[in-house]
């Protein structure tokens, strides 16, 4: 149904980073004349741009995702919405959150963003309250693929066995950390 | 749980085994074992899918960060590029980010030339004529649907002359007064020493522009601040001093409250209407903060005309109305109209001296109206066709 915006949702699928990055380049004007009219300033604007920006390349990454609507039409409703949520915050929006021109299943995404953004916030602190190297050897290992081999010398740990041990430490107390802090909420 | 906490562990190796698991680089044995026993197994399953689960986050975590420093190098580019900043300037952005992202290619090129560039490339500018022609697609409907839902209460005065011709051809006698003008709205005094605030899009692509009304005639006045995002204008009506040192009313500070009784003097005509009603919501056009939404009978001409509460004080700037149901209109807020001064320049900003204090007692209405209306102005807007 939406041609090109399913190309550059398989762009994005693929990671391609230059997709990203032109689709930030292409909307961000709209953003910002949406907060600016609607009481923020330009940095706002970007703060919210760029946290719709990433749900929108994380949902699109989740094999459930289905766009529904334009890639346009869904960054400018979750902006939309990141932004009222923020104004209620500063307590200058007391509005209700009817948005009848959105497409249909914001509400959905919505919660599955808020879950994602839940999920976030927590990892940061865990991540905070882990310090390093454990941060690091856990990035390195999870995240950017690297072996255990390649950590054992680049920590300098006399050898792999060594460096699993310790990430493996790393990693129990980040889980301790992390569902902790979920189940005191 | 407790129990789960005190006695089960994952060992080392099972950890091992799931992360195998979770990058998908076990092989069809160790997936079986994996699978077979979180079927079996209660309390392991329980705490697999724990282990899963944190590592979906830390990756998903690691993946956001990465994310966030791209989009920081594209907005660094956004900004280089001072073309893009405005928004709907279709054409020349575009071709500026067609260069922008050949320029994208050529870093990454140099930087991974042995992945291989005409692929790379290939990408980037299928990306980018992608973006180009959705962009063109949306944007366009993106107006249609605005325009359908909100008018502007600017008055087109050739067409409303021309209606009102064809009225006028029936009583032969009277005169059409002669409107050269293009535009035409409403506009108030907010200082004693000549500054006026309408919308800004009353006063937008002005050439010249006049203020008239009965007290004080015809007089030239000059657009010193726009703030487009609030719809405000403010005008300075050169060497104009009040004989008063202060207006009756004050601009109120703080927001009005639902179903306060609103009036507004405003020039839908060449004479000056009174319409008066409520304020019927607390935000604007689609939930906007910065505006109420009121049912009180405006049209064409209306816009940038005061909003008055009870007590006489200023509590909003007409802006518009909704075209699909009728009796709904807005009025920006008159906190908003304060920020936005507060925004001008100290060349203006300490020249406008809004009254502090309303007037002592309410009079009564018709009272209140005829005096308050010698500060209420028709806006007549010139410019080159």
């Amino acid at each position: 149904m939406y041609y090109f915006d399913e190309l550059i949702i398989a762009e994005i699928r693929k990671k391609n980073e230059v997709a990203l990055q032109e689709l930030y380049k292409t909307h961000y004007p709209m953003i910002v004349h949406l907060i600016c009219s609607n009481n923020g300033t330009e940095q706002e604007a970007k703060d919210i741009y760029q946290d719709a920006m990433i749900a929108f390349y994380e949902r699109a990454q989740q094999p459930d995702f289905v766009l529904t609507c334009k890639i346009k039409t869904y960054i400018y409703a979750v902006s939309w919405r990141l932004w009222l949520k923020r104004l209620t915050h500063k307590k200058r929006y007391h509005g209700s959150f009817e948005v009848a021109e959105s497409f249909l299943r914001v509400e959905e995404e919505m919660r599955s963003i808020e879950e994602m953004e839940l999920d976030y916030d927590r990892m940061n602190e865990a991540m905070n309250g882990l310090g390093e190297p454990c941060q690091s050897i856990i990035r390195d290992f999870y995240v950017k693929g690297n072996s255990m081999e390649e950590i054992s010398a680049k920590y300098n740990y006399t050898n792999a066995d060594n460096a699993k041990n310790q990430k493996y430490k790393c990693l129990q107390r980040l889980k301790k950390l992390f569902f902790d802090g979920r189940q005191e909420d | 749980m407790d129990a789960r906490k005190i006695n089960m562990r994952l060992s080392v190796e099972e950890i091992d085994q799931l992360d195998r698991y979770a990058k998908g680089t076990s092989d069809q044995k160790e997936i079986a074992a994996v699978e077979d026993r979180m079927n079996s197994d209660a309390s392991y399953r329980q705490l697999a899918k724990e282990h899963l689960a944190l590592i979906q986050v830390v990756v998903r975590h690691g993946e956001r960060m990465r994310v966030r420093q791209l989009l920081e190098a594209a907005h660094r580019e956004v900004n280089a590029e001072p073309a893009l900043a405005e928004a709907g300037t279709a054409a020349g952005s575009q071709a500026s980010m067609i260069s922008s992202s050949a320029r994208q290619t050529n870093q990454k090129q140099s930087r991974r030339f042995e992945v291989g560039y005409w692929k790379l490339s290939g990408i980037a500018a299928s990306v980018a004529l992608i973006s180009v022609v959705a962009t063109f697609i949306i944007t366009r409907s993106l107006k249609n649907e605005q325009s359908a839902n909100y008018k502007e209460l600017r008055r087109n005065v050739e067409q409303i002359k021309r209606s009102q011709k064809l009225m006028m051809d029936d009583i032969a006698e009277q005169k059409v007064a002669p409107a050269p003008a293009n535009y035409a709205g409403t506009s108030f005094m907010i200082s004693s020493n000549g500054y006026l605030t309408t919308s800004y899009h009353v006063v937008r692509e002005s050439d010249s522009i006049f203020v008239e009304n009965e007290a004080f005639g015809n007089l030239k006045a000059k657009v010193v601040y726009q703030d487009r995002e609030n719809d405000i204008a403010l005008l300075k009506i050169p060497g104009f001093v009040l004989e008063k040192s202060s207006l009756p009313y004050a601009i109120s500070k703080k927001e009005s409250s639902l179903a306060e009784d609103v009036f507004t003097l405003g020039y839908p005509k060449e004479d000056v209407v009174f319409g008066a009603g409520s304020i019927s919501a607390m935000t604007g056009y689609k939930g906007n903060p910065i505006a109420y939404q009121i049912s009180v009978p405006v049209n064409p001409g209306n816009s940038g005309g005061p909003l008055f509460n009870n007590r006489g004080d200023l509590v909003g700037i007409i802006s518009g109305q909704q075209t699909q149901s009728s009796g709904t209109a807005f009025a920006i807020k008159s906190t908003i109209l304060l920020a936005s001064i507060d925004q001008a320049p100290d060349s203006i900003k300490t020249l406008i001296r809004p009254s502090r204090v309303s007037s002592q007692k309410i009079p009564s209405r018709v009272d209140q109206v005829n005096e308050w209306r010698k500060y209420v102005f028709m806006v007549r807007v010139y410019k080159e066709q």
